[in-house]
Parts: structure tokens; sequence; C-alpha cells
């Protein structure tokens, strides 16, 4: 899979040479964009999917503690989304991840390997169901299936004396979540709002709410996400329906509205990470879009695209590192865990993939590298800080508006799929 | 071996391919079929109940991508048939000492993955990308135009993708042909096209009826053209099949659909086996 993404993005960045990209951002863009659905599209997600199905009768019992071992093993595979580590342009290396080897003597197995969590679920769950060893002792994963996760007994229950720096040093807004009461399992890696990212040259008006995506004015250049949960709940929060406590009817009445539009042409398509190029480009001149992307497309790829959090509500979505059942390198993992809590650590990510921050103090540190920067002419660098810093913690005023994905049921989950499935299916 | 032993010999040589389809065609077949009648979650496991029911269900659910998955692949071999021919018949009656050349310039392509090659297709054509933009340009085209994520796309990329498959069993059939054959047709006063219709078309059928059928059958599952080059109103089977599956871990539901496919596909073939008359492929 990891081959498979490093050769679509160098097709992809000699299919577009003229884009003016800096060095640093061009691997990373052309990674989130070209991925497109490699994986989802691969065969052995699909064999894996298949060949071993629902074999497992039941799920095993609630997620136990891993019993660690007293040394690391010395190995470590990590499983993560593309684009989201800091990568080092020249010779393709992490940074960040090789301090770490150098530190504890670990070598990581980074693969990026996740580009759905339906999809990366779905290519795990067979193993995870019938009890066998996963194939990685760290995934990363939305907070909902974390939650869902947590339910069905996937995940080990970590060892807090093993992550002093989680309770040292990560900000309130991702200690106790909702979908994971205590971390009992999971530690945020990074979050993001899902919103509206769109180009003001192309709609030639000011965004402000979910609706505006269902402007006929726009018809066929509107990108919504393939993602069930995101493009659901926005459009429950359009309806005045808090996605948490929404039920299935309410739900209907959402798939309806979705519906009514995709019939009537409103969208170009369903999109995964792949919205990315299409707004960048001018395809789309507004879209379901995740916070982070735009404010690196803004600074990279394209200046003029601008994002909103609709006046309806956004989603708050955090991304958490987990460990599976029966991981083969626990106390590896749990090692890895704690290194990104260490702000020296993640400083150098942030400055890198632009998202919400977990660990306290990262801002002022991104601005003191902008001043850094500044001070050693690199006006460009500093200014690509300055705009990281702003966006590195969700501000007051945003997380007031920002809400929660329903903890679905499995019977809800089994519904409410059916009916998002009528809406990208034509 | 002793002589009396010796009419085992061929089913000896069919061992290890015999063994090959029970491991990964059989016994996947069965697992599929048993998967498809199940019920039941992920918290509580799937059990075996005989629900027979998914069947009409899914039929009722996914009617219209399945008519338009076989719609389009018929359009799609008719299109492969119509441009592979004139390709394969000129490699094999004028190719001359080029004849390899041109036939490694046909399998090329295969050389790049498919995911690659389709996706090329998705930047090249983009709508403001270098082709469509520049004839956007210079005032050639609309500026509301666009290619990609419509079924033109979809079709035409299932067509690239497909045509060596039509291709290269073409180019074995006429290349069998022998040119005397046509010599002896124009002797007996046949006009070039008589000649093609009467003797060098029905000598290539059994390469159009394997053409055909390498190229239908996988097109009617694919998947990948239509999630890359087509939009919600293109989806195919193949795409229901697979989000089903991954997306949704709905496996008795993906199971029962991908059976059905397989049904459909053998139907479709059957009948086109007594069209084009199966003794074509024995000839």
């Amino acid at each position: 899979m990891r081959d498979e993404t490093q050769i679509e993005r160098a097709i992809a960045r000699a299919f577009r040479p003229q884009r003016r990209l800096s060095r640093r951002m061009f691997l990373r863009q052309t990674g989130r964009g070209a991925v497109i659905a490699g994986s989802a599209l691969s065969l052995p997600a699909i064999l894996a999917a298949c060949g071993i199905g629902p074999g497992a009768s039941t799920a095993p019992s609630a997620g136990s503690q891993a019993a660690l071992p007293s040394a690391p093993a010395g190995t470590l595979d990590f499983a993560n989304w593309p684009a989201y580590i800091d990568i080092d342009e020249e010779t393709g290396d992490y940074p960040t991840l090789a301090k770490f080897t150098e530190e504890s003597g670990i070598e990581v197995a980074y693969t990026e390997a996740i580009n759905d969590n339906e999809e990366f679920f779905g290519v795990i769950q067979p193993d995870l169901a019938a009890g066998n060893p996963p194939q990685y002792d760290l995934i990363v994963m939305t907070d909902w299936m974390i939650e869902k996760m947590i339910r069905l007994g996937y995940l080990s229950e970590l060892d807090r004396s093993k992550i002093p720096n989680f309770d040292a040093n990560a900000l309130d807004l991702y200690k106790d979540p909702w979908y994971d009461p205590g971390n009992v399992h999971s530690m945020a890696w990074q979050s993001g709002i899902t919103g509206i990212g769109y180009n003001p040259t192309l709609t030639g008006r000011e965004i402000t709410t979910f609706d505006d995506l269902l402007d006929p004015e726009f018809a066929g250049r509107v990108g919504m996400f393939s993602e069930m949960r995101d493009t659901m709940s926005l459009a429950l929060l359009s309806l005045g329906i808090e996605p948490e406590e929404a039920t299935v009817d309410q739900a209907t009445q959402a798939k309806d509205k979705l519906l009514a539009a995709a019939q009537a042409g409103q969208f170009r398509n369903f999109y995964g990470n792949d919205y990315y190029d299409e707004l960048a480009n001018g395809n789309l001149a507004v879209t379901v879009a995740w916070s982070g992307d735009v404010s690196q497309m803004k600074l990279y790829d394209n200046p003029d695209v601008e994002f909103v959090v609709p006046d309806t509500g956004g989603m708050l979505w955090i991304d958490n590192m987990a460990i599976p059942n029966k991981a083969a390198h626990p106390l590896d993992a749990h090692m890895m865990m704690n290194f990104w809590y260490d702000i020296e650590n993640a400083v150098p990510l942030t400055e890198y993939v632009g998202y919400f921050s977990p660990v306290t103090g990262v801002t002022e540190r991104v601005l003191e590298d902008a001043e850094t920067a500044e001070a050693e002419g690199d006006q460009e660098w500093a200014d690509a800080l300055r705009v990281i810093a702003e966006t590195a913690n969700p501000t007051d005023e945003v997380l007031a508006n920002v809400h929660n994905y329903r903890k679905l049921s499995e019977e809800e989950e089994a519904q409410w799929n059916d009916l998002f499935n009528e809406v990208v299916a034509g | 071996m002793p002589r009396h032993w010796r009419w085992l010999v061929p089913y000896l040589f069919l061992i290890p391919g015999g063994l090959w389809l029970l491991a990964f065609f059989v016994v996947p077949m069965l697992v599929m079929a048993s998967v498809s009648l199940q019920t039941g979650s992920l918290g509580t496991g799937y059990a075996l109940t005989w629900n027979f029911g998914v069947y009409p269900e899914m039929i009722g659910a996914w009617a219209p991508q399945f008519e338009r998955s076989l719609w389009y692949s018929i359009v799609v071999t008719a299109l492969t048939l119509a441009v592979g021919y004139p390709m394969a018949y000129t490699i094999a009656f004028r190719g001359g000492r080029y004849k390899s050349i041109l036939l490694l310039l046909v399998i090329l392509p295969f050389f790049t993955a498919y995911i690659i090659r389709t996706l090329s297709w998705k930047l090249i054509l983009a709508d403001n990308g270098f082709v469509l933009g520049n004839l956007k340009d210079i005032g050639f085209l609309d500026d509301g135009f666009r290619i990609i994520a419509t079924p033109i796309a979809v079709i035409s990329g299932l067509t690239y993708n497909f045509l060596p498959f039509m291709v290269l069993p073409l180019y074995v059939a006429l290349e069998k042909i022998d040119p005397k054959l046509v010599e002896a047709a124009t002797d007996l006063y046949a006009s070039r096209l008589q000649a093609f219709l009467r003797v060098t078309l029905p000598l290539s059928m059994p390469g159009v009826f394997a053409g055909s059928l390498l190229t239908f059958i996988p097109a009617v599952g694919d998947f990948i053209n239509s999630e890359i080059l087509g939009s919600r109103d293109t989806t195919m089977i193949g795409q229901i099949i697979q989000r089903l599956f991954l997306n949704n871990n709905a496996y008795p539901e993906a199971a029962a659909l991908g059976f059905m496919l397989m049904a459909a596909v053998l139907a479709l073939v059957f009948i086109y086996a007594r069209f084009v008359g199966a003794d074509e492929l024995t000839r």
C-alpha cells in the first residue's frame, strides 16, 4: 500500500509542474491529494475484508490492559493517515520519528495505511474479531471510530504509568473526552473541524451556512464527503438538530434533504481526501472541508480559498492514537504515544501538519519559531508559521459552534448507513 | 508406470490446477455463499440463518446500479471491439517486421499500475487542466464544460483500460489466418469487402468472442473507473459491493450482491455464446 501511495505521489507530481508549491508542502500535498482511493481500491484491502469476514462468532470481551513486557521490543508498526507527520522533503525521512528511534532504540515501521476510518477498520476488523494479533501496534482513528472500537472490545487499555507526558501536557479539551472517558484506551493525535471550504472568486459571495452548499447557483460545483458521519451531521445541524441527539427519523430528514439536492445534480461528487485537489484547482467552488486542509491550501496551493464553520454548526473531530488488542509491541507503542506529548516533539509535528495540537504551549512555541525565522531572514516561512500558530488551537468562539458525533449503536449505524448509501449512490 | 495406469496421466496433470481452483475459487465461493446467508452484527457475531431474503432485498435496493454496470460494459465491449479490431487487423496483416514492436505498444500501458493509469486521466482531463483549460482559453469550449465526473469519462476510462484485453485475442485469431485463403477468395472474384466478410471475419470470431469476454466480465465488476473518473450518477455495482464490505461491514449484503453479479454475468455470457456460437471457439 505504501508503495502505491508513493508511486501515486510521483505521478501527481509529474502532472502538476506548474503549481506554485514550496518544496516542503509539495510532498505532503501530492500525498494527500493523490492518495485518493488508493487503499480503498487496493485488492489486498478487499481480500483482507472478505477473506475472513464475519468468521468470529463473538467479539472478544471488553478490551483488557495489554500485559506490558518489562523492556521494549525495539520495533513498532505504526499506521497513520497520509501527510499526517513531519516529513523531510529532501530525503523522504521522518525527522521526528528518527529522533524517537535515536532516543529509544526502537525502529518504527511507519505506514500511511489509513485513508478512511471505515475502510481501515474493514481491513483490520477480521483479525481483531478473530482475536489474532493485529498487523499494527499503533493506529490513529477518529473519535467516533475509537468509541466503536472500544465498544467492540478491540482496543487495549493504556498503562498510565508509561504515558506521564499525557497527564502533564495534554490540553483539557483532549482529557476525558466523550468517546473515551478517562482516556482509558486512547490519546489525541491531532484534531480539527469539519466545515465548509470555498473559493470566493468562484462563489462570488461569502458563504456562511450549510444551505449555501445547496444553492442551485452552484449546481455541479459543490463537493460533499463520502464519509457518512460528517455529511449527515452537518445536514442534521442545518435542520436545527443536534447530531449527538439525533434519532433515526431525524437522520431520515437529513437524508431526504441531501438526496433531493443530489438528485437535482447539485453535487459534483462525494469525495474522500481527494476533495482537496478539486477545491484547490477550481473544479469545486464550495465543498465540505476539513479545517487544517483549507489553511494549508490557502498558504501553499490556492490563496483564494476560505474555511468557514457554518453558522448552523460544524463538527469537531479528534484523531487518536490507540493500541489494538494483542498488539505485538505494546510497550513500544506506549513509548511512542508518550513521546508525542513532549512539546519538543509536538511542535515540529504541528508546524508540519497544521492541525489543532493537543499539547499545551504549542501555539507559543510556533510563534517563537516564527520570530526566529524572521530574524534569520526567512520571511516566507515566518508568515507560514504565524498562520499555523493561529490555527494550532481552536478559539473559544469556534468551540462554541462545534458539535460531537453521535454514539451510534450498531443497529442505528446500519440504519444510518442505509440512509446515506441512498444519497451517495445514484 | 505400468501400462494400465497410463490413462491416469492427463488427470495427474490436472491436479495442480485443480487444487489451485479448489483452494482459491471453490472454497472462497462456498464461504461467500455461506456469508451471504448469515445474519448478525460485528458486536454479536454472525450466524448462518439461511436468510435468502437478502437476495431480493439487494436486487430491490441496487437494481439501477446493476443495470448501469451491465449497460456500461456492453457499450465498453462494443467500443473496444470497434477500436481494437482495426488495430489487431493492421498489426496482424500489415505489421510486417514491426509486429512485435506494435504488440509491445499495445501492452505497454500494463507496465503502469491500473489505478495510476486511471488517475492520470483525471489529471489530464481536469476541468481546467492542460487539455480542457487550453481549449476553454481559446473559446473552443464553454467554461462550464467538463469530462471528468460524467458517464463519458467512466466509459472512456473503461474502454481505455480494457482495450489490450480485446486487441490481443483478436490479434492471435487474425494472425493465424492464412493470407492465401483471402487470396483464394479474391481469385474467385470476391471483392475485398466480400473476402473480409466471408473469410477473415468468420475466421476471427474466436478472437472476437474471447476478447469480448475478457473485456466484458472485468468491466461489469469494475469499481475503479467510476470511483476516480465518475460521479454519484455513474455509481457501478462494484462500488456498492466495495462500500458495503469495507465501509459498512455489511458482509452478507455484499456477498449476496457479489453472487448475483456473477450469476448475471454467467447468464449474459451464456446468451452471447448461443448467439456467436460456442462452436466458433473450438474451430
